[in-house]
């Protein structure tokens, strides 16, 4: 039924009921309960069954962050998320060149091998490497969750580039050879400002998907390591005031509106499909 | 990095050996890591959950995928798993498909918010979805409001019930089910649908004998997709999903953390591994297929 009327829009002419439609519908569904959250974190009183709260305020704020649990998981994120996207981008940059741009025996077999971390259930293998982390004792410490996110972002930083440096202008990078500019010269300025909007996108998404990482952070850091996700798991479950749950959602959700506002032309025109093999 | 590969008709000086090493080198580091971090995992999970290891040395046995199929808790947990997946990928397509239809074929000025709106909850962590979905639908939540407010009764809550998941899951997912969807339809060429239309088939037609057939594969590779990370889904099945049956990720997070059963959990990994390799496997190929297509 939806999708009859999702082809009437090739109909030129008309009123776009169906659009229309689409934007309402996903309004309520995607906007409405973030909304709700928002509203929590600048309540103060909100009893059932008022629609809107009976008292707004800042209170919570000053409550949430004077907590010391919330500054420790807040400091231990932004540490994680810096390691790992610091050794993410060192060792998969260069790899990703050398997949747009060498020749090398098992080239496309090792490419692909990075749908591995695509191909099986995610917490499946999580299990699998805290069992191998377990003998190793890593297992609460900071570099064994270190070592399980860098896992997680291998694909999206490997394949995103790939696409990259494949889309710069091979012509371009030939004629600077050939009046004479040196490797590195015409790397710095021919391919990097071509291929670096993506990766800079690729960068930042993985710097806010780690941040975000709560499987992989949680099973191998508990209980010493304390990232906010998990920090925020725990204010749900102990059901602690609704508004400190509220207060972190909006501070936690920073990072995340920031990748929107710069990664959102990587992700709508397809190259953030690419990575995950659309 | 600092080096542009040496094009054949200007770098002739290097040995082409040499530039392959080269190559090797660049990518030798996240290679090993694929290797040692999932390869290898997944075989010494397969390996040791099937070789025991005794104080009288390792001895095959099939105990631990015995137990798991014989108890009652671990086989309602997999069922629920696999209930709420099934779900999911009917309800994924069902919202997923109309969307990126229409997203293909709209020139409106409603098209760009739509898309907008559908991508959005990709910059949504799971977590922060969690806590929404509680105020939202949970009980005394603003749904429950809203009905109040207009004078009709509450409706049963789902949160902390198996739909808790889904509805979350399926809110999630979405962003990826279009974006992979819209890129499938984009090799659909508008020409094709409008001489369909020109000879006079209508939407249904040109739907089921022009379009599907042409995305058939994309639909299952989003499908595969979705089911992979739908199946393993720890933190909404954990948040607003009932405390037992659990959905499979729960389940492995507390016999590996809470019971310290390193050896049931891997169990459970590896069932969950078998469980998903025809999705698994089918999803590699088809991108296989299309890079070899791409790079040919």
């Amino acid at each position: 039924m939806t999708s009859r009327s999702a082809l009437s829009a090739l109909r030129p002419g008309r009123f776009d009921w169906t659009g229309l439609f689409f934007a309402l519908f996903l309004t309520i569904v995607i906007a409405v309960p973030l909304l709700v959250v928002v509203t929590w974190a600048f309540t103060e009183v909100w009893r059932y069954p008022s629609v809107i709260p009976q008292q707004f305020g800042l209170r919570f704020w000053h409550q949430t962050l004077s907590r010391a649990d919330v500054w420790e998981a807040l400091w231990i994120s932004i540490r994680l998320s810096a390691t790992v996207t610091l050794l993410s981008a060192v060792i998969c940059l260069p790899a990703a060149y050398a997949f747009a741009r060498m020749k090398f025996p098992g080239r496309d077999i090792f490419f692909l091998s990075f749908l591995a971390s695509h191909a099986f259930p995610k917490f499946g293998l999580l299990v699998a490497i805290a069992a191998i982390f377990l003998k190793l004792n890593l297992i609460a410490t900071f570099w064994g969750v270190v070592l399980i996110q860098l896992v997680g972002t291998l694909m999206l930083m490997i394949w995103i580039p790939v696409a990259a440096f494949q889309a710069v202008d091979r012509r371009m990078e030939e004629a600077a050879r050939d009046v004479g500019a040196s490797p590195l010269r015409v790397f710095w300025s021919i391919t990097l400002p071509q291929a670096g909007p993506t990766i800079f996108a690729a960068v930042l998404l993985t710097f806010v998907s780690t941040f975000y990482e709560t499987e992989g952070a949680w099973l191998i850091g508990a209980p010493q390591i304390r990232t906010m996700p998990v920090l925020m798991i725990s204010y749900i479950n102990n059901q602690i005031v609704v508004q400190y749950g509220a207060v972190l959602s909006v501070i936690l959700w920073v990072p995340s509106f920031i990748a929107l506002m710069f990664a959102r032309r990587v992700v709508s025109n397809g190259g953030f499909a690419k990575g995950f093999g659309a | 990095m600092a080096q542009t590969a040496p094009h054949a008709a200007h770098g002739g000086s290097q040995p082409a050996q040499g530039r392959g090493l080269f190559g090797l080198l660049l990518v030798a580091i996240p290679v090993l890591l694929v290797g040692w971090l999932i390869i290898y995992p997944i075989l010494a999970a397969i390996v040791s959950t099937l070789w025991i290891e005794t104080p009288q040395g390792t001895s095959f046995s099939t105990g631990s995928y015995r137990f798991f199929f014989s108890d009652g808790y671990s086989l309602a947990n997999l069922s629920l798993t696999l209930w709420t997946t099934a779900v999911c990928a009917v309800l994924l397509l069902v919202f997923g498909l109309p969307i990126a239809l229409y997203l293909r074929f709209s020139t409106s000025r409603f098209a760009a918010y739509v898309q907008g709106l559908a991508i959005f909850p990709m910059f949504v962590p799971s977590i922060i979805l969690s806590y929404a979905l509680i105020r939202t639908i949970g009980p005394n939540g603003t749904v429950d409001l809203l009905l109040n407010a207009v004078g009709l009764p509450k409706l049963p809550s789902p949160y902390l019930t198996p739909w808790g998941p889904v509805i979350g899951l399926v809110w999630d997912n979405l962003p990826l089910t279009v974006l992979m969807l819209t890129a499938g339809l984009g090799g659909i060429s508008t020409s094709a649908v409008e001489a369909a239309r020109d000879v006079g088939a209508g939407p249904i037609r040109v739907f089921v004998h022009i379009i599907l057939p042409r995305m058939g594969n994309s639909i299952l590779v989003t499908v595969s997709f979705a089911v992979l990370g739908i199946f393993s889904a720890f933190t909404l099945p954990y948040v607003l999903g009932p405390a037992s049956p659990e959905m499979m990720g729960p389940f492995m997070l507390r016999t590996f953390n809470d019971l310290y059963d390193p050896l049931n959990a891997k169990t459970q990994a590896v069932v969950s591994f078998g469980i998903c390799l025809v999705f698994g496997l089918f999803y590699v190929w088809s991108i296989a297929r299309n890079q070899e297509r791409r790079s040919r």
